[in-house]
């Protein structure tokens, strides 16, 4: 599991039939500062994540074989939506959720 | 998944037998600034995956990795591990411009 930053939206016509219906967000794993890093990860979400949120993503495929059956091939998806992340040096960071709302005045 | 452009296709000689009349094609993974930018472009290292959608050579497609890759034969067993799953259509990828706000 790692923290991810719900970044966007995907739309595929042509997929795999076991995710018929599957709603595609686009997320980038956060690093321990909490900028993103890697390359733009395809997460399955059932648990309504919006956009600037800050999510746990499984990436264990059990999840999605119980929804979708065992010939899925879908892997990650998302596990949790996060509130907060204590860090160790005592910084406190809140999900984006709040301050996209904010700064977007 | 991550999201890769399909750069070409690999055809076999000899194989193993799960992988008779399996079409390959060479993805090459998008990275954020590409995908922010929406050039067609990868940028990331290719790869070989199987493709059951008929993705053509240029397009985008979002691609498993590991063993997951392999669950389409189930419960038949595969020497896979990257699997084309969706045909990008669109994408609406905006990410915070400063991620500082973010935090």
């Amino acid at each position: 599991m790692y923290l991810a930053r719900i970044d966007g939206t995907l739309v595929g016509t042509a997929k795999h039939e076991t995710l018929a219906g599957c709603r595609f967000l686009i997320g980038q794993r956060l690093d321990a500062d909490g900028g993103p890093t890697g390359e733009p990860v395809v997460i399955l979400d059932w648990m309504g994540a919006a956009r600037g949120a800050t999510v746990v993503v499984s990436t264990d495929g059990d999840v999605a074989r119980r929804r979708l059956g065992n010939t899925t091939p879908a892997r990650l998806t998302v596990a949790a939506i996060v509130d907060n992340v204590y860090q160790p040096d005592g910084s406190e960071r809140a999900d984006g959720n709040e301050r996209a709302a904010g700064s977007a005045e | 998944m991550r999201l890769g452009m399909v750069r070409g296709r690999v055809v076999l000689n000899v194989a193993v037998a799960p992988f008779r009349g399996l079409r390959l094609v060479i993805v090459e993974p998008v990275t954020a600034a590409n995908l922010a930018a929406a050039n067609g472009l990868g940028g990331g290292t290719p790869l070989v995956a199987v493709d059951m959608l008929g993705a053509a050579e240029g397009q985008m497609v979002a691609f498993v990795e590991g063993r997951e890759a392999a669950n389409p034969w189930f419960p038949g067993q595969a020497a896979v591990d990257a699997c084309c799953a969706v045909i990008v259509e669109s994408v609406d990828f905006r990410p915070a411009e400063n991620p500082e706000d973010r935090k």
